[in-house]
């Protein structure tokens, strides 16, 4: 019985996967399959990831002993520029749409591709364009003004040409991830199945329709800021630089117009893979569909109301510090409010303990951490004493890393095997979700306790009271480390070895499971019915190597 | 290594002001009484989740006796509207009271008498022009004595940070920018640099000497300085020298422009209908661009006179001896004589 209802799923006519259609190095470079698109984006982001890792373990070795136990402190300003610059525009910001993204959003569709399957190829190149030229310009033009390039010290004579040329490469990555939001937002606005209304999209299109919006109208100021930036350091305009009549306050403005919306780009995506693994491992609906519809909606608009919170002791006026406090608070609800129906789906489900379940269920502790946090910062009278602490790098770090690179994590390991056939190990792949979970807290708890005692951040040297604090945190980021080498070997090493995954591993109920691992080069041979993509009614486990179908006659 | 646990169980203990750095200014047990709530409203709704996480996964897990999930409800309209209205009501008490605090260490008026120090940041040390024209690499100020620092840098953004007074005012070239507070416990703490600013960011360093009394800060004040030398007397001397007083008395004659006795501070009336307070911006604004603000009554001539970050501050305490002596000014006083 289960090898006739297997024999079902499997595409009608055998062309081979993705994989397999075309072979050889064009026909990935030159690919117009999303799902190709979707891998070298992995591909290119993961090896991002690494560059800035290696660059942290460097910061944080140096950082084992006050005085600074490694390089100078021009190194150490270097260091952490290329760090911080690279994780954040080569790593996550591109990382869940643009890899996760592009493999999943047309299957989710039921689509063979994505609106524009051109536009997609070029975003991609664009993309690593942007970054071998960043990445060269961060090398060798010695770039030392952290990634926030506040003048007048990113203009000052001395540097301001590298920053400007690195600028232009943010445009670059920029105008990728500009033509990926379009690229989405078409794609389902166009594309959507019969069938299938905006309320019955999975919850990872819709974050990642916020996602689009918000890349859309925030991305253009990062240009525009760029333009105004060169124009200041060529023709002395008087925009930014005090000495030509210019105000340095505007370009913050300009700059966290773009670079708060920003982290929405990052987190949204993040909230959709945690609403589709929690659903699946619980087996049931995921509870409050709406609301968390509507309020990834919410966090993309309101989103745009909250820069000046990284402002607050700048000498920006009162009224605006009083405003964008209480916007803050405002933009803090949904995403409490999201984390409540989360939870509220595991109640009385049926949960399962994979990997990326339990790469889910460490996110919220910390997501939780990150949030909290953040009121201490959205808050007046908290933040003038944290601003600019290690508070603040403990508090980015839960989001960015322990929030954002976790559902990543959650993500991969959840469509890994409709990605590549293969079926990850389980163990190795839990044993890593571990790993990065205790090292990513040993890390950073400590550094919100530095903060708190009034640590600044972005210093090469500290006071000898901040010792341990430090020290726990080396000790932490290696642990972290090695939950990532764990899971990329676990991954790696799956390729080869792995078991062949079935359609649907999980059971879950969304299109792209309802097609063979990895799909066929063209996806579907019909536009498929799309039906609730949290109805797990009539889905039955079959064995491990089969997965799970639906029963006939539903 | 034994002291960060220690600090830790300090924290989880609830004895808040034993972890946090001592209280040395009047805002700071305000900024700790928020935080403190802050910190255990956080941990309760942490604990929640986590704990609700941990009980479900145990409770609910998929086992061979337990394959499928109990029917439940996929949302319940009630059940969300609480856990809305529950943490927005919690934000915006804390926004009131957050802001409640924050008005005071902010606020325009510190109070008092306060004592006006000219803090000027630069790569990579802070330079403090004391009112008494005593300069130095250290601010000195006297406990219970409201302090106004006016804040500036001659070449990138710094940050003035004293932990153990809970604030931090950014200085940035071309501003002025301002922090108001009064120090309550005699003592020496560190002041730090908030704002990266390149290479010895991390070695700006300096401190803040609070002075028990007047007479041990008059002490240190006096101590090696040319007893006559004084800011304002450096903004006279300036005020002399840059050709100011061609087009401005000081006793308050109706000259080619306004006359600057009794200036200080004051509302003036703008050419535009509107009033302008006179302060450092203002002044700052009047040299740099004249044609801004222009006073009623007066023609729109006066050229630029860019002063120097020093020149200009020690001009302003100039000024301010002008409106002292003066006593408050008399209306319509530039038609007196
Ligand atoms: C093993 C993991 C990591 C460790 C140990 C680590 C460590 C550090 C350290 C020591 C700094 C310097 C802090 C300062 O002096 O202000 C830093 C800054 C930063 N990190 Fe990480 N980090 C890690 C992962 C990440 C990831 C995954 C991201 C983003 C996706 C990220 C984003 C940043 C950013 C934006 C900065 C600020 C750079 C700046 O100040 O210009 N980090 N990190
Ligand atoms: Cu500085």
């Amino acid at each position: 019985m289960s090898t006739a209802a297997v024999a079902v799923r499997a595409p009608a006519h055998e062309t081979g996967s993705y994989l397999e259609h075309g072979r050889g190095v064009r026909s990935w470079l030159f690919t117009l399959d999303h799902k190709r698109i979707g891998i070298m984006y992995l591909v290119a982001i993961s090896a991002c990831l690494l560059l800035g890792g290696v660059f942290a373990l460097v910061l944080r070795m140096h950082l084992w002993s006050p005085q600074g136990a490694l390089v100078s402190n021009d190194a150490y300003n270097k260091l952490f520029t290329l760090h911080g610059a690279v994780m954040i525009f080569l790593f996550i910001i591109p990382g869940i749409p643009a890899a996760l993204g592009n493999f999943v959003l047309p299957l989710q569709l039921g689509a063979k591709d994505l609106a524009f399957p051109r536009v997609n190829l070029l975003s991609f190149w664009l993309f690593v364009a942007g970054a071998i030229f960043f990445l060269v310009v961060l090398v060798v033009g010695g770039v030392d003004t952290g990634w926030t390039l506040y003048p007048p010290y990113s203009l000052e004579s001395a540097r301001g040409l590298g920053i400007l040329l690195a600028l232009s490469a943010v445009v670059l990555t920029g105008f990728s991830s500009i033509l990926t939001g379009v690229n989405f937002i078409a794609t389902i606005h166009r594309m959507r199945p019969p069938g299938m209304g905006w309320f019955d999209m999975p919850l990872f299109l819709w974050a990642l329709y916020a996602t689009g919006v918000i890349q859309i109208i925030s991305t253009p100021v990062l240009g525009i800021t760029a333009a105004m930036g060169f124009l200041e350091r060529i023709f002395h305009l008087g925009l930014f630089m005090p000495e030509y009549g210019g105000d340095p306050i505007l370009f913050q403005h300009f700059f966290w117009f773009y670079s708060h919306p920003a982290v929405y780009i990052m987190i949204l995506p993040a909230m959709g893979v945690v609403s589709e693994v929690v659903s699946v491992f619980s087996r049931k609906p995921i509870f409050g569909y709406r609301f968390i519809a509507v309020s990834s909606m919410a966090i993309a608009i309101i989103g745009f109301l909250v820069w000046g919170h990284h402002m607050f002791v700048s000498g920006q006026s009162r009224w605006a510090s009083l405003a964008f406090s209480f916007l803050t608070m405002l933009v803090s609800i949904p995403s409490a409010i999201k984390t409540f129906n989360w939870i509220a789906t595991m109640y009385k489900g049926a949960i399962v303990l994979k990997t990326p379940m339990v790469y889910v269920l460490t996110f919220f502790a910390i997501f939780g951490v990150g949030g909290l946090t953040g009121l201490f910062l959205g808050l007046l009278a908290t933040d003038v004493p944290l601003h600019d602490t290690y508070f603040v790098v403990a508090h980015f770090h839960f989001v960015m890393v322990g929030a954002v690179m976790i559902a990543f994590l959650a993500g991969l390991h959840y469509w890994w095997p409709k990605m590549t056939g293969r079926m990850y190990h389980e163990g190795v792949g839990v044993a890593s979700a571990w790993l990065v979970f205790l090292g990513f807290n040993l890390t950073f708890v400590p550094q919100f306790l530095a903060g708190v005692l009034g640590m600044p951040r972005r210093y090469a040297t500290y006071a000898p009271q901040f010792t341990a604090h430090n020290r726990l945190s080396t000790v932490g980021a290696f642990v972290l480390a090695l939950g990532l080498v764990v899971a990329l070997a676990g991954l790696l090493h799956s390729l080869r070895r792995g078991r062949r995954a079935p359609p649907n591993p999980w059971g879950a109920a969304s299109l792209e499971w309802t097609i063979a691992s990895p799909p066929t080069h063209h996806n579907f041979d019909e536009t498929p019915r799309a039906r609730g993509p949290y109805d797990y009614s009539g889905l039955h486990e079959v064995s491990e190597d089969a997965g799970w179908v639906r029963e006939e006659g539903r | 290594m034994t002291e960060l646990p220690n600090r830790i169980l300090h924290l989880l203990a609830g004895a808040g002001p034993g972890y946090l750095p001592a209280r040395a200014s009047s805002v700071a047990e305000g900024v700790d009484q928020v935080f403190l709530l802050l910190f255990w409203v956080s941990a309760f709704f942490l604990a929640l989740i986590i704990l609700l996480t941990i009980v479900f996964v145990l409770r609910y897990r998929r086992r061979a006796t337990r394959l499928h999930p109990e029917p439940s409800p996929a949302h319940s309209t009630r059940l969300e509207l609480l856990w809305s209205v529950i943490p927005l009501a919690l934000v915006m008490a804390l926004f009131v009271m957050s802001t409640r605090t924050w008005i005071q260490m902010t606020s325009a008026d510190p109070g008092g008498d306060p004592v006006r120090v000219q803090v000027t940041g630069r790569k990579w040390s802070w330079w403090f022009d004391h009112p008494s024209g005593k300069g130095a690499n250290e601010l000195h100020v006297v406990a219970g004595r409201p302090v106004e620092l006016i804040l500036s840098a001659t070449d990138v953004i710094h940050s003035l940070y004293v932990p153990e007074f809970r604030l931090k005012q950014d200085a940035v070239p071309g501003r002025f920018t301002r922090l108001t507070f009064t120090p309550t416990v005699p003592g020496s703490y560190p002041i730090l640099c908030a704002e990266y600013c390149g290479t010895d960011h991390s070695r700006m360093l300096s401190t803040v000497v609070v002075h028990a009394d007047q007479a041990s800060f008059d002490a240190w004040s006096k101590e090696g300085l040319p007893a006559d030398a004084t800011l304002a007397d450096l903004g006279k001397q300036v005020f002399a020298e840059k050709g100011c007083a061609a087009c401005h008395s000081v006793d308050g004659t109706r000259s080619v422009g306004p006359s600057v006795r009794g200036l200080w501070k004051r509302h003036e009336k703008l050419a535009d209908g509107t009033t302008a307070l006179v302060d450092e911006e203002y002044l700052r604004e009047s040299l740099v661009k004249p044609g801004a603000k222009v006073v009623a009554g007066y023609p729109n001539i006066m050229p630029p006179m860019p002063l120097e970050e020093r020149e200009l501050k020690a001009v302003a305490a100039y000024l301010e001896t002008l409106a002292a002596e003066g006593g408050a000014p008399a209306k319509g006083e530039e038609t007196k004589r």
